[in-house]
Formats: C-alpha cells, structure tokens, sequence
C-alpha cells in the first residue's frame, strides 16, 4: 500500500534546486523510494554530477528563471529518460532586508526565480504528466509564506504566490488525476541558516539556537525530515490529498494556518 | 526492539479498521478499542464515552504489550440531514460524548503511558467539515471542531515531552457511515470535488502511517485526505 510502485505507466521525478538542503534530501529519498530522478540546479559545480552519480540519476542543470532554458531541459529529460511525473519545486533564492531597503531588482529576482521559475516548470512538465494520466506536483513552500515573516517580503510573497498557484492548479489538474501539494517548512537544519545569521548580526550557532527556542519539539527539522513529506505526498497512499500544505515545522506556527 | 503498538479507538469498522489493517501490514501490533469486536491483536470492548471503561481498556492494552507507541481516536458516528432547530438535546450531547468526550477519554488514559515512555504519537481523527462548516449536521461539524482544538492545544502541551499530537481531517470517505442514499455519495455532489471520488479508508491510514512513522517535526498540524473538498 505505501510502496513507490504505482499501477500503470510511471515517469522520472524532477527535483530543482537538488544541489544542496532540501533539494538533495528529496532527491536521495526519492531515489531510494524507487524513483529515477533527475538533479536540477542552476548548474553543475559538481554537486549535481555527484548527486546523480550517487543515486543513478540524471543532472538537469538549467536556470529556472530561464524560460528558454527550462523547455530544452525537458525535452532532453524526455527524451533520455520519459515523461516527469513526479515534480519538487524547491529550487528557491532568498535575499533578506527591509522592504525599503532592497533594490527592486533584488527583490523581483526572488519572484522571478521562486514562483515564476516553478510556473514555468510546471508548464514544461505538464503535457508529460497529461500524457501519463497522472503525476504528482509537490511545492516546497515555506512558514514565511504562510504568516509572513519582517525582512523577508519578496521571500514570503514568492512562498505565499507558490502555495496560492499549488491550491489552483489541484482544482485545475485534480480532475486529469494530477494532485498538487505544498510542504511548509519552518526553521531547517541548512546552509540557509547562514543568510538568516548574517542578516540577524550573529554567529551561526546562536541562530540554531534562537530558532531552536522558537519551535515548540524544542529541535531545527533536519532536511530528512521534509524530504519525508514530500515522499509521501508523492506515493499512492495520498492519493486523496490535492491542494494541501503539509506543515512539518515542529509547531513554529502553532499551525494556525 | 519489540514491535511497535498501535491503540485504535473505532477499530471495528471503517476508518478505524483501516488504520489497523496498514498499521498491522507495516510490522505494528495493534490494539483496538470498539462496541463491538475489531480485527486487530487486542480487541477490547468499550464505550469511548465512558471514561472508566476507556482506562480500563488502555491500561489493558498497555499491559499486554508492553508498550504504546501511537493512539489513534477515530470512534465516532455520523448524524445529517437535521436542522439546527431540530437537533435534540439527547443528539448533541451523545454525539459530543462521543466525538470530542470519546478523543478526551482515550487520550487522558493513554498519555501517562506515552509520557512515560518520552516518545509516541497521538492522531486524532477530525473531518473537513470542521475546516469548512456544513447543513444538517451541526452538532457532528461542532464536536469534531472541538476535537481540532483540543488536539492543537494538547500538541502544544507536550511537545517538549516529546509526544506529537496530530490531526487527520478527511473528506467525505467511503465507510458504513456513510448511508448509501447519503448525499455525499451523490454523483452530483462528487463530481464538484477536484478529485471526484470518495476518499478511501485505507487514504486516512496511509496519513496515519506517515504522522506515525515520520512525523517527528509536526506538531498541531492538520492533514487532509479530502479529495479536494476543502483546499
């Protein structure tokens, strides 16, 4: 019953932003659930090339702020290797300061990457998933996306468009058997940390901590932890489950969204 | 390592048969608590309402095994096509003894064992008709509304002992309580989800099985095996 294997003709997944975090751990997880995944990140600096080696993948480098970029990817994943039926929308940059502060360049280049980079995606693997008669689109959102978070406005709003399209497309696509969910993390064990730090003014330990203080099971999610969520939004035992977010996020918003 | 074990309250029949039958499939024990005799290891008879009979049946199934590892609260009945005028005294208080009484009984006699044990999982087995609100049935939408609260606020309770406290809200699902001339099973009413179709029991304990098995970071959370009903 929660095994990967899934009557009826299967594709690849497709993990963006696998280079590192989050997206590695999707990866490895999927793999290891029996999945032929394909490692995109902007590009291969030898992480990918790594990744994929490690897990008999495929590397997928592209810029997903590249439209042009992302259609030749996808149809070289198709060709190598068939159609993706399994999407993690996770590749994702951040940039914090206050609203006024950033230059609008700076703060549209989040958008640009974080939600019009996956709508792009998302139309590039479609006609692959309509062809299988299913697939699974999984959006790793974000807390901040959910309630909003100081000196992250262009970061949340991209979050918050991403969870606002997810909810959209699983009424659009639930009917051709295309389910579309979002996992909201909150504070994860990554080098994300690093940019949290620097932007707080302090060392990288004292932001574990602080975050640690903020997260009621008294402990960061390690990136295991949200790559479990993703694998199982993309196995059939939730195959009743469209245009949700998952919230693996140790109770940091006490769940109130 | 003993194998791990479940207790389940409702287990005699849909929902609750279910998370039995994918929690027994997965390598767990089970224990389940019902009116009538359930298809796991230890079927223990007991009122959910009545909170001696409850800890009696607890303290029995932590005796057996050994250890408790996970509570799922999915006793309940379903009542519709009432007015809110119409709904009785008798009707609102069974069914919030039941529903909201019932989720209280099996977790106060349930948690001294987790608690314990500084580690173990509770899922509680909500509706999205408490996220979206419904007719002709109010006092069903009002109890499983109370156990969504109950259930946030006890996670935040003892998440720093290490217990997770989850909520599992399905959409309309294919079990007996759903009558077959109900109207969620009408085609009309089905063809408005996204995903047209009823949920599967066996969808809800899938859910369970992922808060049980990986669910270490939520805490409070709200999963929804709907169909789409409520997005």
């Amino acid at each position: 019953m929660a095994s990967a294997a899934r009557p009826g003709r299967s594709g690849i997944a497709l993990v963006t932003g696998a280079a590192q975090g989050i997206g590695r751990a999707c990866a490895l997880r999927l793999a290891a659930d029996g999945h032929t995944v394909a490692v995109n990140d902007v590009a291969d600096d030898g992480r990918l090339s790594e990744l994929a080696d490690r897990i008999g993948g495929i590397t997928a480098p592209a810029d997903i702020a590249d439209p042009a970029a992302v259609a030749t990817l996808l149809v070289r994943l198709e060709r190598l290797a068939g159609p993706v039926e399994i999407l993690v929308a996770n590749a994702a940059t951040m940039a914090m300061g206050p609203f006024l502060d950033q230059e609008p360049e700076d703060w549209w280049q989040q958008i640009e990457v974080n939600l019009s980079g996956h709508f792009r995606v998302v139309q590039a693997v479609l006609p692959g998933m309509r062809a299988l008669g299913h697939g699974r689109i999984v959006v790793i959102a974000s807390e901040w996306g959910v309630i909003g978070q100081r000196n992250a406005t262009a970061y949340a709003a991209s979050k918050a468009g991403l969870i606002a399209l997810a909810k959209g497309l699983a009424r659009e696509l639930g009917p051709q058997g295309i389910l579309t969910n979002c996992v909201a993390p909150s504070y994860v064990d990554t080098d994300q940390l690093r940019v949290d730090a620097a932007d707080a003014g302090v060392t990288l330990e004292e932001m574990r901590a602080r975050y640690r203080r903020l997260m009621p099971v008294g402990r960061l999610a390690e990136p295991a932890d949200i790559a479990a969520a993703v694998a199982f939004l993309a196995s059939p035992g939730a195959g009743a489950i469209t245009g949700q977010i998952l919230q693996p996020n140790g109770g940091s918003t006490r769940a109130r969204a | 390592m003993s194998a791990p074990v479940a207790l389940i309250t409702g287990a005699a029949g849909g929902i609750g048969a279910a998370t039995a039958e994918v929690l027994r499939e997965a390598g767990w024990r089970t224990a389940g608590l019902d009116l009538r005799p359930s298809p796991t290891d230890l079927p223990l008879a007991a009122d959910v309402a009545d909170r001696g009979a409850v800890a009696d049946a607890v303290d029995r199934a932590a005796g057996r095994f050994g250890r408790l590892d996970l509570v799922v609260t999915a006793a309940g009945y379903y009542e519709d096509g009432i007015d809110v005028g119409d709904i009785t005294t008798a009707q609102w208080n069974r069914m919030l003894a039941v529903a909201l009484g019932g989720t209280v009984n099996t977790c106060a006699a349930a948690l001294p064992y987790l608690l314990d044990a500084g580690t173990g999982t509770v899922v509680v087995i909500s509706s999205e008709l408490a996220l979206a609100g419904s007719t002709g049935d109010l006092h069903y939408v009002a109890a499983k509304g109370a156990v969504l609260g109950f259930a946030k606020s006890l996670a935040l309770e003892v998440a720093d002992a290490g217990i997770r406290v989850n909520i599992v809200a399905p959409g309309p699902t294919d079990t007996p309580l759903l009558a077959p001339d109900s109207p969620w099973r009408d085609p009309a009413y089905l063809a408005t989800l996204p995903l047209g179709r009823l949920v599967t029991p066996a969808e809800v304990a899938c859910t369970v099985l992922h808060l049980a098995t990986e669910g270490r970071m939520y805490c409070g959370d709200v999963l929804s095996p709907n169909a789409g009903a409520v997005i």
